[in-house]
């Protein structure tokens, strides 16, 4: 027998190889999106200073570096899928537990996403053609793209404390959730990381000879890296548990380069000094190292106890392997594009397969299965039937298979049980008491002409409409004799036999219709 | 289900995927294949002396496919990730498990296109004169990497309805090079490419300020690549339906129509008719460069192509009914495999979710019902809203739905199996009929206002 197994046990990759993956395309992701994220906040801040400063006048600087944004963004998107994929696979537990959780602020990172990005466009394309509007666009896309990263820094977050899971889960984020100042400095920390390299990236992209704007992104650049180090040092105070001599080394490494940044950035040093370029990145691969080594810590073990679930799991559920593809292979060969197996699957479970409402389900319901093979009802009566269902009882609509479908059920129905044969003239003549009983309490819900009276439709199931359908003559006995279970028809034992003979015989001369096909 | 289970409400699961990834469709094939192999056709010909005109349209397109494409089409496309991700993770986790490789290098695919299109948009005024040749190769590169991204994804949405030999054999090979890889791969390139020309026909016929010959030329193009492509897109689709089991495709029609309309035999056929005659005829007004009739047309031809885009998902991911994944995973999450186990043990499904929604003030039964909802029907069902169970039992007594949770599948084929046990069932059964009941309340007034 085939041993079954969860697709979750099967890893693609050695997990040392997917750490590395991981590092590197979360790096290059998160680098975009600092880059994305700084640009559009600080072209922001720059062209309000510079509209407020210089009314109407063009500003090709801030236009130059605002377009910058759809590059970046792009480039933040696409390579933000690997980490999301690799994600999905190292860390599987964790992600899809935690984004489950966020459920909605998860799924609204796409509208925020679109909605930011747009808007920035607009920014971006019309700055020098109404400013304050352009400016309300900016604005907006600028706020709706920082409550991105507040979502994904939550995530994170909570992914690397299996512990606060469960309480999460029940009440969400309230005063009590001891990670929120870990969560709202990693926030700021992001936001900060974002204006270091926004500012870096346009002091050597887009400020080239331009001075004024040089010095202003390089006392942004010096003010980012400060607030990064105090945030920094408040954001290592909330994980002191979890730092390990690696860790440590790596953010004193880049402690070390943050310090040389800051010798660099003195005032009396040239505009862009190119030594920026090797010292910003030291800075952010060892912090991006001592960040990923802490999350792995942290996920691994809950990670390691949800795949030996799973192999459990697969293992219990090994014996049933065959049986549940033998069923699939049934499946896979029942086509229900007829008549035969409509009715085998669908109508068989209560109405049986001789059509007596004998069908294994049928003991289930309270008012009985009709039975099909008593019936005599013309072809569209029993069309609409089968396509609505009937109210107050277990029988569904079928209108879920397309009329081709529902036409060559009923032609199986005729076949097999002869549904839509003539009704049979009466045998005899009917007494006259006899009709006076059904004039006064049969027609109460059936109406005199054998249709359904006013009380009748509005009961739960509705009498039938002895115009177009009908039962034997013995089916009608019974019923007449026993009533119908679950319904308004009560049983008439206590007339005479032969009312309840002359009865039938009424109920079954309503239907002048000619045999169907 | 080792996962927190999600489920939209009233809107609905399949409702909130489908806006997403019909959108993500139409703008990722018709706009980021389409579309911009139009204009690098465009850039081409100007290159090789057909005239500066051709150059001028490319570039008045360029712009807002750019804007289009990276903030919606990459969003959306990413969007897809996150809303499968949340709302079906155990199917969408296996199915990462299973085609990692090819999802990694379509990221390389995917990279590789964003980069060539922002270079080949950044770069675009100082080459366009002085080396048009490398713009177009640019351009060139950028079909290349979108054809071979559209071509590794094909393998896995194939997957998903044809596993062919997968769920028996467990080979990479036989879920990936499945019977509908090759066809759907024609299908989407070819569709995409109908979509872009008729978008670049109306742009031309609307939008091109040029001389009435130039816009002509410029019409005829976009017609002929319309016409070229939509042999290609039928051919495609004959060839993948033709490939799909009866046991699914079978449905396809309730899949479009929904209830009321399955009844309308020819509605559907005669529609999908209307539309390819439609498509055909703007082909043929550009073709003969005609503005008016290209105007006129195009219109409904846009409306009627975005229409069958939305046909093909839904019908794709409706008709294979109870499966996320074919012969391993139901529509619902729950493996086939514990479905069966379950039922052959009359074991309860309650204790095998691990997280269960418990927030509100429900009594014990009633959150226990719930989730039981949540897990066997809410991937396709809400409990109020959009294909909402309420109103599809309206009217039908505790006993019947009781009788219908026991033969769901073979009630209709496309639904899953209801697992657990019978005093879940019992739970399920009740809650249901309440919901159901209390539809019924709210509908019987207004149907007596009418």
């Amino acid at each position: 027998m085939q041993q079954w197994t969860d697709v979750f046990l099967t890893m693609p990759i050695s997990p040392g190889w997917m750490q590395g993956l991981l590092f590197v395309t979360f790096g290059l992701h998160l680098l975009f999106v600092l880059l994305m994220l700084g640009t559009a906040l600080l072209t922001l801040v720059f062209f309000l200073r510079d509209i407020l400063r210089q009314p109407g006048e063009p500003q090709p600087w801030n236009e130059k570096a605002a377009h910058t944004h759809t590059g970046l963004k792009s480039l933040a998107v696409v390579l933000g899928v690997a980490p999301l994929l690799l994600m999905q696979v190292s860390h599987s537990n964790a992600f899809f537990t935690v984004t489950g959780f966020f459920s909605y602020a998860w799924l609204a990172v796409i509208p925020l996403l679109v909605a930011a990005f747009l808007l920035f466009d607009v920014f971006a394309h019309k700055m020098n053609v109404g400013a304050w509007p352009a400016f309300a666009c900016g604005l907006l896309g600028v706020a709706a793209l920082l409550t991105v990263p507040a979502v994904f820094t939550g995530a994170l977050a909570l992914m690397e404390r299996q512990e606060a899971w469960a309480d999460f889960a029940a009440h969400g984020v309230n005063a009590g959730t001891e990670w929120l100042t870990h969560w709202a400095l990693r926030y700021l920390h992001v936001v900060g990381a974002a204006l270091a390299l926004g500012a870096a990236f346009h002091l050597f992209f887009s400020a080239k000879n331009n001075l004024e704007k040089t010095a202003r992104l390089r006392r942004w650049l010096m003010g980012a890296l400060a607030v990064q180090a105090v945030i920094g040092l408040a954001l290592l105070a909330t994980v002191l548990p979890q730092l390990s001599v690696p860790v440590l080394a790596l953010i004193g490494f880049g402690a070390l380069a943050l310090g040389a940044a800051f010798w660099i950035l003195r005032p009396e040093f040239p505009a862009a000094d190119y030594r920026l370029l090797a010292l910003l990145p030291i800075i952010f691969v060892s912090m991006l190292l001592a960040r990923q080594l802490m999350q792995n810590q942290a996920m691994a073990p809950a990670q390691a106890e949800a795949l030996a679930q799973r192999a459990e799991r697969a293992k219990n559920l090994s014996p049933f392997s065959q049986k549940a593809l033998d069923a699939f292979s049934v499946k896979l060969r029942t086509v229900y594009d007829n008549g035969d197996t409509i009715y085998d699957g669908a109508c068989e479970p209560c109405h049986g397969a001789s059509g007596r409402g004998d069908g294994a389900e049928a003991a289930r319901l309270r008012i009985p299965a009709a039975d099909l093979a008593a019936m005599r009802a013309n072809r569209d009566y029993v069309y609409e039937m089968v396509r609505d269902g009937t109210p107050g009882t277990g029988m569904p609509y079928f209108r879920m298979y397309d009329r081709a479908k529902l036409e060559s059920l009923l032609d199986t129905m005729c076949k097999r049980f002869s549904m839509f044969a003539a009704t049979p003239p009466p045998a005899r003549d009917i007494a006259p008491a006899s009709l006076e009983v059904w004039t006064s309490a049969c027609a109460k819900c059936h109406a005199a002409n054998g249709g359904v009276s006013e009380v009748g439709r509005g009961m739960r199931p509705p009498p039938p409409d002895f115009r177009r359908g009908s039962v034997t003559h013995e089916r009608a006995l019974a019923i007449i004799t026993g009533g119908y279970p679950g319904t308004g028809m009560q049983g008439y034992r206590n007339l005479p036999e032969a009312v309840r003979d002359d009865l039938a015989i009424i109920s079954n001369s309503f239907r002048i219709s000619p045999p169907q096909q | 289900m080792n996962f927190p289970i999600l489920h939209i409400p009233v809107v609905g699961d399949g409702m909130v995927i489908a806006l997403d990834a019909v959108l993500h469709v139409c703008i990722s094939h018709g706009l980021a294949i389409g579309l911009m192999t139009m204009i690098v056709i465009f850039q081409t010909l100007a290159w090789r002396g057909k005239g500066q005109f051709w150059a001028s349209a490319a570039r008045s397109l360029l712009g807002p496919l750019v804007v289009v494409t990276t903030s919606v089409g990459a969003v959306t496309g990413v969007g897809i990730w996150f809303l499968t991700g949340s709302l079906a993770p155990e199917g969408i986790g296996a199915l990462i498990h299973l085609f990692f490789w090819p999802w990694f290098i379509e990221w390389f695919a995917f990279t590789a296109e964003v980069i060539l299109l922002l270079c080949y948009y950044y770069l675009w005024n100082r080459l366009i004169t002085e080396k048009p040749g490398v713009l177009a190769a640019i351009g060139w590169g950028y079909v290349a990497a979108s054809v071979f991204s559209g071509i590794l994804i094909s393998g896995i949405l194939g997957f998903m309805l044809t596993p062919q030999g997968w769920p028996w054999g467990r080979t990479f090979a036989e879920a990936y090079f499945n019977p509908t890889f090759v066809p759907q791969c024609f299908l989407r390139l070819g569709g995409g490419m109908a979509i872009g020309a008729l978008l670049a026909l109306a742009w031309t016929a609307w939008r091109f300020k040029a001389p009435a010959e130039q816009r002509g030329r410029v019409l005829r193009l976009c017609g002929l690549a319309l016409l070229f492509s939509l042999p290609i897109t039928a051919a495609a689709s004959y060839i993948y339906f033709s490939r799909v089991p009866q046991t699914y495709l079978t449905h396809w029609k309730f899949a479009v129509a929904t209830s009321y309309m399955t009844q309308l035999p020819d509605f559907l056929p005669a529609a999908n008719t209307a539309a390819v005659l439609v498509l055909v005829l703007a082909g043929l007004a550009a073709l003969a460069r005609s503005p008016w009739a290209s105007r006129l047309l195009c219109i409904p031809a846009l409306l009627l192509s975005l229409c069958m885009v939305m046909e093909f998902e839904r019908v794709r991911e409706f008709i294979r009914g109870p499966y996320l994944v074919p012969g391993y995973m139901q529509a619902n999450q729950i493996p086939l495999v514990e479905a069966q186990a379950l039922a052959a043990t009359g074991q309860p499904l309650l204790p095998r979710l691990h997280w269960i929604n418990s927030s509100g003030t429900l009594p014990p039964a009633r959150q226990a019902a719930r989730a039981l909802f949540a897990a066997n029907c809410g991937v396709c069902h809400t409990e109020s809203g959009i294909n909402g169970i309420d109103q599809r039992l309206a009217g039908r007594s505790a006993d019947g739905i009781d009788a219908m949770l026991g033969i769901t599948e073979r009630l209709a084929p496309y639904m899953t199996p209801f697992v657990g046990s019978e005093q879940e069932r019992a739970l399920l059964t009740e809650y249901l009929f309440q919901l159901s009941s209390d539809y019924a309340r709210r509908a019987a007034p207004a149907a007596r206002e009418k």
